[in-house]
């Protein structure tokens, strides 16, 4: 953005459209000033998968932090500061060296936002919402995680009651390494399930 | 978590791993439908998540934060005539 004189570009129409509803959505009272910015701060750059990656170095080097989180996903994950909306049923669902697991939302865009943050563009469309039910080994060696056959896979469809959240299996490497350590090796993608460690 | 690590070829999942919101439009509607569901149902996401799901299923290849906004749209008439204390 500059602040010299140029013309503001013409505001397409689906800005326009936000425009309206901002103004009438304000008007009604629903947005108190700087709800919007506050919002947009905290998904930027305070929510995001670095969250996830917390809860799942902890429950690698803590077996009862792990079996807390298995049981109760929800309660483990507040344990750590980490929750609120879109957060408030959360299941934990462990990878093994014989199930692997990975989360879809096949009607919107249900996501574990609290751990993960916002949702990456491909969860979002239509061939990754279809064809995880359908052919997930395939769309997972596609996506760079090819999986032996001798491995059960499990798609866990998210809804507004439960979101889930990956635990993917510790890498033998990781062996001795410190909680920051550990936290650092975790990715967004493996915590969905379309990467492993 | 601000420590460095001093791991060579490994990103820490700091972020989202990809722009979160490509315009400030899309920041802006994401947040409208936060303002609503938290200060208009009181917290409870369903609502929305319907319009939601009614707005994709509609034109399933119409860009995500076009089918929020025209989820927000539908909802706006569905609104409680008082926000929530």
């Amino acid at each position: 953005m500059s602040n010299s004189t140029h013309h503001p570009a013409p505001m397409s129409p689906v800005e326009q459209r936000v425009a309206a509803l901002e103004a009438l959505l304000t008007e009604r009272g629903l947005v108190p000033e700087g709800f919007i910015g506050q919002i947009t701060r905290r998904y930027e750059s305070e929510i995001g998968p670095m969250n996830g990656a917390r809860v799942v170095a902890r429950a690698w080097l803590d077996p009862r932090y792990k079996q807390r989180l298995l049981a109760d996903g929800t309660a483990a994950i507040a344990e750590l500061g980490f929750g609120g909306p879109e957060g408030d049923h959360m299941v934990a669902v462990e990878n093994t060296p014989i199930v692997h697991n990975v989360i879809v939302c096949t009607l919107c865009s249900c996501y574990p936002w609290p751990v993960l943050g916002l949702p990456p563009a491909w969860y979002k469309d239509p061939p990754y919402r279809a064809r995880m039910v359908r052919e997930p080994r395939a769309l997972l060696a596609e996506m760079g995680c090819p999986l032996p056959e001798e491995v059960e896979i499990r798609v866990w469809d998210s809804s507004a009651e439960v979101r889930y959240l990956v635990l993917p299996q510790r890498p033998p490497a990781a062996e001795g390494m410190t909680e920051a350590e550990l936290t650092a090796l975790v990715t967004r993608d493996s915590m969905i399930g379309v990467a492993r460690l | 978590m601000t420590t460095p690590l001093s791991l060579s070829g490994l990103d820490l999942p700091r972020r989202n791993g990809e722009l979160a919101f490509d315009a400030p439009w899309q920041s802006t509607v994401f947040a409208l439908a936060a303002a609503v569901i938290a200060h208009a149902f009181g917290g409870d996401r369903e609502p929305f998540r319907q319009q939601l799901i009614k707005a994709i299923a509609a034109e399933p290849g119409r860009p995500y934060w076009e089918s929020w906004t025209a989820a927000l749209e539908a909802l706006v008439p569905t609104l409680p005539e008082r926000p929530a204390p």
